[in-house]
């Protein structure tokens, strides 16, 4: 048993070494397709902690119509005041027309058709509101009670904003998962056809192999070993580029201002690292299936 | 040892390489397969290793039907077969040692036995003074003994050879002969595809002639026609 492990381990070797170009180049198309499964856990984890927080700290913003009266405007107001069980009353922030212009001129400001439409006189004032319930569908019936009070010219949930994020998540999700599928269909196929030039290479001695009557598993052990060793190479070659990734984006996310959002945007290390350890054995898995496939196929060299 | 009980082999659909051949070859026989280039020859010899299956007839090689051998045991088949070729078939980055020691290392023979049985097998075809050196540093012969000398060191009961003095001159293709024989006087069966009338007429074994696949003579004791 020993020296059939020992042959296995030495013609694995000696087999990688003579396809070294190949070998590289499956190693490289691995890691390159690795790190980019790797980066597609990241981002959605990133996203993850995004909806996270909004959840954490669900908002509602009351518009009240530019013409509304100090009545309605105070009728309003106290019914909000009137629900400190609900939301949360100390919190409660009331934006009149000219902050409100304010605040839509930062919104808008990649926007400047909406931003022309708007003025002090026609922009509605808005009540802050910070329920103090976390559940959507309580915050939802709400916003549909607020939303009939007279005055009102509508309601704003940050609710709907998680589904433009949602959206956004899945969209970046999809594109990576589909671009992350097809890189390592790529490695695998080029893995399997660096088996195969290895066999084709050998069938000369894989002949007389099989002739002194080597078994087939015997045979192919080896050329299984190459391939799965270079899915091996390639997925710890990507674990070093997302672990470096993730510390460049790390960094460079703590030069941004605190509550703009893109501080939940960080990955934790002990995450990325649950993840290397997903990319190692997803590399074995490309390098073995992707050999073990021609080793089965081109033993009648 | 050995015995076709109406074999026929085609390539294709219509193309019949060997057809309805029907013969025994005891234990330790010695016997010739004769003529020409295309007569079926070397499918007989392929058919009785299993690298090819016959479309009818039986098979049998050591009292086991080897078509119904499954894939899976068909390597076992072999280890009792030794396989030699007119063009070797060496291993041409391996040494003398290397390439004897091989067909031993993978049917995962300990170490030690290959240490013992390669120098024996070495001294037994001439090359003992030569386990070094690669093929490309031998002559034609010295490489067929190595061939040979891969074939026999795991002392297999068939010996099949494929115009193994094809590629030599008539010296070396005697000498070639003689190791062969004196293979054969251990008990050995030996089966030798050859169109070589020299050697044939002068060793006057068995011989089977077949002619496009048929099997028109079987002859003991016969020489080449």
């Amino acid at each position: 048993m020993f020296a059939r492990i020992s042959y296995a381990l030495r013609e694995t070797i000696a087999s990688f070494r003579r396809n070294i170009t190949l070998s590289a180049a499956a190693v490289l198309t691995s890691a390159v397709s690795l790190l980019l499964v790797g980066t597609t856990f990241l981002i959605q984890r990133a996203f993850d902690n995004l909806l996270v927080q909004w959840r954490g700290d669900v908002g509602m913003i009351v518009f009240v119509r530019p013409d509304a009266s100090e009545e309605q405007l105070t009728f309003i107001r106290q019914t909000l005041e009137a629900q400190p069980n609900v939301i949360d009353v100390k919190k409660l922030d009331y934006l009149d027309r000219a902050a409100s212009f304010e605040e839509a001129k930062r919104v808008f400001a990649g926007d400047r058709t909406t931003l022309s439409l708007l003025t002090v006189e026609t922009i509605p004032s808005q009540f802050k509101v910070i329920p103090l319930t976390t559940d959507p569908a309580l915050v939802r019936g709400l916003a549909d009670q607020y939303r009939n009070l007279p005055g009102v010219q509508g309601v704003a949930l940050a609710e709907d904003e998680f589904d433009v994020i949602s959206t956004m998540s899945s969209f970046v999700r999809g594109v990576t998962i589909t671009m992350s599928l097809i890189l390592l269909g790529v490695a695998v196929t080029l893995i399997w056809n660096t088996i195969r030039t290895a066999m084709v290479a050998r069938r000369n001695e894989i002949e007389v192999m099989k002739l002194v009557g080597a078994t087939n598993w015997f045979i192919r052990v080896p050329f299984i070993l190459e391939g799965l060793t270079q899915g091996l190479f390639g997925a710890i070659v990507s674990c070093g580029g997302l672990w470096t990734l993730n510390q460049a984006w790390t960094n460079g996310v703590a030069g941004f201002k605190t509550g703009t959002g893109v501080s939940s945007l960080v990955v934790p290390g002990s995450y990325v690292s649950g993840v290397m350890i997903i990319l190692l054995v997803i590399g074995a898995l490309a390098g073995g299936i992707g050999s073990g496939i021609a080793a089965s196929k081109f033993l009648d060299v | 040892m050995i015995r076709f009980e109406n074999v026929t082999k085609l390539y294709g659909s219509d193309v019949a390489a060997v057809r309805e051949a029907s013969f025994d070859i005891p234990k330790g026989e010695f016997v010739f397969l004769v003529g020409p280039s295309g007569s079926g020859k070397s499918t007989l010899l392929r058919l009785m290793n299993r690298q090819e299956r016959p479309e009818r007839g039986t098979v049998w090689v050591a009292g086991a039907n080897i078509n119904e051998l499954a894939d899976s045991r068909v390597p076992y088949l072999r280890r009792g077969m030794g396989n030699v070729f007119q063009d070797y078939k060496l291993l041409m980055n391996k040494t003398v040692f290397e390439n004897v020691a091989f067909s031993l290392q993978v049917i995962g023979r300990p170490k030690h036995v290959i240490r013992q049985q390669v120098p024996q097998v070495l001294e037994l075809v001439g090359l003992a003074d030569k386990e070094d050196r690669f093929p490309s540093q031998l002559s034609g012969g010295e490489q067929q003994r190595v061939s040979i000398a891969r074939a026999f060191v795991n002392r297999p009961l068939i010996m099949l050879a494929d115009e193994p003095t094809g590629n030599l001159d008539p010296a070396t293709g005697e000498e070639i002969m003689s190791l062969l024989d004196s293979i054969n006087r251990t008990g050995t069966t030996v089966v030798m595809a050859t169109h070589d009338h020299r050697v044939v007429n002068a060793m006057r074994r068995r011989v089977i002639q077949l002619d496009r696949g048929l099997v028109v003579r079987d002859q003991e004791r016969g020489v080449y026609e």
